[in-house]
């Protein structure tokens, strides 16, 4: 602590502040263009100037830490004028053309020149001028150089923050520009966060271009909803159409970045394609009805099916109230267990990963994992499926040094910042951290003397393992060695986990070993739909009721209903959200399962494949158009507001589902328009909701303090084991007869899940379904990037564009889980997600 | 595309540094030597994929300095005359129209020879010396019309 004086009040604070925060947390405003609490400071803007009492040339607060008894002057006379100097030079060369400036009304320089600024400029000099007309830099940005005030923000954002690099200073003094290599169209993630941390009108976003004024712009805090990182937005409408969403400075664990699907997916809640009316099947055909109609079909279609030939099936997009009311109906009225939320996973490997994440023990926050001294990135493509997150471990590992360790198949941009990377075979997590935890554990044998899973491993041997995950032993070691000398350590785990489950048992080992060896351990489940985690807390889930407890009577997940389905036996099927015909694993097998289902009723936004199948179609709305809350992949609850009516008939899916419940409960016990009163009933039935604080300060600040732990679950008594999952995915290699590649799937960077695929702006992004292999692969092939493949599996074939990545492992093909026009899960067989193929030029 | 010979030089400026990024500069030197006093978006490109580094880190590096000639061909010889306080007061300006009438060229442009190309530059931290000017890796100090119209003369006859 040292001992300062700010404008004459005396203060300790502590060594090493920088004078800029010291000063703001005593409430002086001192104004900035080029500070951003996530960057590095550079000084360059010099709008943050200060007096120090004996130093004679005034100093840069952003980048001065303080000083035992330095006496600072936030607002003497001769700061100012010099405030207002420098504003006026940035106004000599700017454009101010703020009549057609797409920033007008949200300028920070309009409103710091308005605040700090000479009202006169004395200049009679013709201005600097870049370019003429205004020039695209890619889909998403236009840039006009005229208005920039050279604060940089841009370019260290996209370097320090999002890892790509692609935007640099070019030139020097005023002819410095901010803009890419000489001014080429922009490949790089299209994520926008140049746009935001923009101060003024210098990139802007193409989509948004004069649509609106931002004073004519109605606005709601909301969440992203494609992946479990759970950003905040705000999203914004004029005449009804949403025109933007865009992240805040300080507010949310995103603060001011997002990534291109949650900047730039929102225009899906404008599709021309959106349901509006309910229908209903007529004479085998679908027929606009009225929501009477289609309830009544409703009542009349489900009370002839007995409770074990029902099933219901929501998507994890759906809020917690929803999802809880659904399940609700199920467990409570229908009398069945069957209830899903992850079509893609089975019960069993959710209830694992559940277990090896130690979901149970309640909400932890990113920051806390990444406050650690090494953090392990397993089984999870951070860097596309949850981007924000990859911005933030990049951001918090080089500023505090954290060792970061990455084990993958596919190479990733935060291998960038990694001390150690493992390029592990597909689906080989458990082989890798069996080995791992063998090596952990060799001096804590005792512990482990009982525990089966323990028992397995050992049987199979350190060496044998690590020979079946590709990496070599003294790699595994290293990665040992790396926990060994950390009192800390983080686990990022994905959703690998689910895809190939056998992998949470070696998982949690590995922890256990940790903890067992005195280390304090944080891991954080990393998910890629926004309310995974939600739905199984709220009891979507066959096995588990709400908070993880266990069900009395296992229900059947949702393959065991497709398989019920398959036979005749299922008699009736709701389906919240969800496209099981075109992403379920083997979308044939669903498409005729779903058509021998007595009584098919589909609720969604959009026509989907599944629901031309349906009985009843029920028009439900998207995120702009509900209340709720989301539980992101941390256990953070976050609520989202409504902006918007719902599109022609269309309702709100939690008064959908309650006018069911009430149907079936034969009461009017559920509230059917409000959204606040089911999360009363949550807190009350749900221990661990009981205490989560949904409010939530939207101020934009400057501050940096993101973490609202307050908004975590709380823990649960439930405790889950690690359940035996059947199939291993090494089998199906086996049996396909290795042909040259192994296919793995994933969430592409620009989508998550089909939904993403409605939006014009994302699908702007790629032309075609990609298949990606690394470099090294490619160069041996003798095909370049870019060039069209063929690649043939043994039950499909399909021919996409190639694609190389740097640093993926040799024999390892992906081809994301989005496309429509080649379904991945097409190669695969029913339930598995790895896949031999062969790939050769078309 | 580079030379064998600018390749092997860059290799060895490698050596100087701890990582490949720090060679940038070097590299970018060694390419417009190489080159006929020039870079171009090609040269950058290459430089950028043989350190690793993004393209646009490169075209930063040469945008900020006035030694890499990127944004338009530049002659044989590429003269930079200070213009700054010290050397404008003891005659820079004067210098400058000298050269154009007797290279024929205005500021900025090149000799239809390729031989001389006039350009100016901000201070070169020779004020003591000025007025004063660069071409190529030279200094040219104390100037006057005379000892300017020699120096011309003397790099025509030598090339």
């Amino acid at each position: 602590m040292v001992n300062i004086k700010i404008n004459g009040k005396e203060l300790k604070v502590e060594a090493g502040k920088l004078i800029l925060d010291a000063a703001r947390d005593e409430g002086h405003d001192i104004p900035t263009f080029c500070y951003q609490a996530d960057l590095m400071g550079i000084g360059s803007c010099r709008m943050c100037l200060i007096e120090i009492e004996g130093q004679k040339k005034l100093q840069p607060s952003c980048i001065t830490p303080v000083m035992d008894g330095m006496s600072i002057l936030t607002d003497s006379p001769t700061v100012v004028s010099a405030r207002s100097s420098m504003l006026e030079f940035l106004l000599t060369d700017h454009a101010l053309d703020c009549p057609v400036c797409d920033k007008g009304g949200e300028c920070e320089l309009q409103d710091m020149v308005y605040k700090h600024g000479p009202h006169t400029g004395r200049h009679a000099e013709p201005k600097h001028r870049h370019h003429g007309k205004d020039y695209v830099l890619s889909p998403v940005i236009i840039k006009n150089s005229n208005r920039c005030v050279q604060c940089t923000k841009c370019v260290r954002v996209c370097s320090e923050i999002v890892g790509v690099g692609v935007l640099g200073s070019i030139g020097r003094g005023i002819h410095q520009e901010e803009t890419s290599f000489f001014k080429t169209y922009l490949d790089c993630d299209h994520c926008g966060n140049c746009i935001e941390v923009c101060p003024v009108g210098c990139f802007m976003r193409l989509p948004y271009r004069y649509t609106s004024r931002s004073w004519d712009l109605k606005s709601a805090d909301s969440i992203c909803t494609y992946c479990a990182t759970g950003c905040r937005v705000v999203i914004e409408e004029r005449d009804g159409l949403l025109v933007r969403s865009r992240a805040q400075l300080g507010v949310g664990l995103n603060s001011e970045t997002l990534c291109a699907r949650g900047r730039f997916g929102y225009d899906i809640v404008n599709s021309d394609d959106r349901l509006t009316t309910p229908m209903v099947k007529k004479y085998g055909k679908l027929e606009p009805a009225t929501w009477e109609e289609a309830f009544g079909a409703i009542r009349k279609g489900f009370r002839s099916s007995s409770p074990a030939r029902t099933g219901g099936l929501i998507s994890p997009r759906m809020t917690n109230e929803e999802i809880y009311l659904f399940s609700k109906l199920f467990k409570g009225p229908l009398q069945s267990n069957n209830v899903d939320s992850s079509m893609r996973w089975s019960p069993e490997a959710v209830e694992g990963f559940a277990a090896a994440t130690s979901m149970t023990a309640g909400g932890v926050s990113i920051f806390d994992c990444m406050d650690s001294q090494s953090v392990f990135v397993v089984g999870t493509q951070l860097s596309d499926e949850n981007p924000v997150v990859d911005y933030i471990v990049r951001r918090i590992s080089n500023a505090n040094g954290v060792q970061v360790a990455i084990a993958s198949s596919r190479g990733m941009k935060l291998d960038s910042c990694a001390s150690q990377t493992l390029r592990h075979a597909p689906a080989t997590e458990g082989d890798l951290l069996g080995a791992a935890a063998l090596l952990l554990a060799d001096k804590d044998a005792v512990r482990f003397a009982g525990n089966a899973d323990f028992n397995s491993i050992k049987a199979t041997g350190i060496d044998t393992l690590a020979a079946r995950s590709g990496v070599s032993r003294s790699e595994i070691e290293a990665l040992v060695s790396s926990f060994g000398s950390s009192e800390t350590v983080g686990i990022i785990a994905g959703t690998e986990f689910l895809r190939f489950p056998e992998g949470s048992a070696s998982l949690a080992l590995v922890v256990e070993a940790l903890r067992g060896a005195g280390k304090k351990v944080t891991v954080i489940p990393v998910l890629d739909r926004c309310n995974q985690r939600g739905a199984w807390e709220m009891g979507a889930h066959p096995g588990l009721g709400t908070a993880y407890s266990r069900e009395g009577v296992k229900g059947l997940g949702f393959a065991g209903m497709m398989n019920t389905a398959s036979e005749g036996k299922l008699d009736s099927i709701y389906i919240v959200g969800e496209n099981p015909v075109v992403e379920y694993g083997d979308g044939n097998f669903a498409r005729d399962a779903i058509g021998k289902v007595g009584f098919v009723v589909v609720q969604d936004t959009f026509m989907t494949e599944t629901a031309a199948l349906a009985d009843v179609i029920l028009p439900g709305v998207t995120f702009a158009e509900k209340d709720g809350t989301y539980t992101n992949q941390e256990g953070r609850v976050q609520s989202i507001n409504r902006l918007l009516p719902p599109p022609g008939d269309a309702k709100r899916d939690l008064e959908i589902i309650s006018t069911i419940y009430n149907i079936f409960s034969g009461t009017d016990d559920v509230p059917v328009k409000k959204s606040a009163g089911i999360f009363a009933e949550i807190r009350e039935k749900v221990s661990t909701y009981a205490k989560v604080d949904l409010s939530f300060n939207n101020e934009k600040n400057t501050f940096n303090d993101l973490d609202n732990k307050e908004s975590l679950v709380g823990g649960s008594s439930a405790s889950l084991s690690m359940p035996q999952v059947t199939g291993s995915a090494a089998s199906s290699l086996a049996s396909d007869g290795h042909a040259g590649f192994t296919l793995v799937t994933g969430n592409h960077l620009y989508h998550s899940g089909r939904l993403s695929l409605r939006s014009e702006i994302l699908g702007g992004f790629i032309k075609g379904a990609i298949v990606e292999i690394s470099e090294e692969d490619a160069d041996r092939l003798g095909i370049t990037s870019g060039e069209k493949v063929t690649v043939a599996g043994s039950r499909y074939k399909a021919e996409l564009v190639l694609k190389t990545r740097k640093g993926s492992a040799s024999g390892v093909a992906f081809i994301a889980e989005n496309y429509n026009d080649v379904p991945v899960h097409k190669f695969f067989r029913r339930g598995e997600s790895v896949a031999s193929v062969k790939i050769a030029r078309s | 595309m580079l030379t064998e010979k600018t390749l092997e030089k860059i290799k060895q400026i490698q050596k100087n540094y701890h990582s490949k990024k720090s060679a940038v500069m070097g590299a970018l030197m060694a390419v417009q030597r190489d080159s006929g006093n020039n870079l171009t978006r090609e040269d950058m490109d290459a430089v950028a994929k043989i350190l690793d580094v993004n393209p646009v880190e490169i075209h930063a590096v040469a945008g900020f300095y006035t030694m890499y000639n990127w944004k338009k061909p530049v002659g044989r010889h590429h003269i930079q005359v200070c213009w700054n306080l010290s050397c404008s007061l003891l005659g820079a300006e004067h210098l400058i129209s000298h050269m154009e009438k007797t290279l024929g060229i205005t500021l900025g442009e090149t000799t239809p020879d390729s031989m001389f190309t006039l350009t100016t530059a901000e201070c070169l931290g020779s004020c003591g010396t000025a007025p004063m000017m660069q071409i190529g890796d030279d200094y040219y100090e104390d100037l006057t019309v005379e000892k300017v119209d020699k120096i011309l003369a003397d790099l025509r006859a030598r090339s």
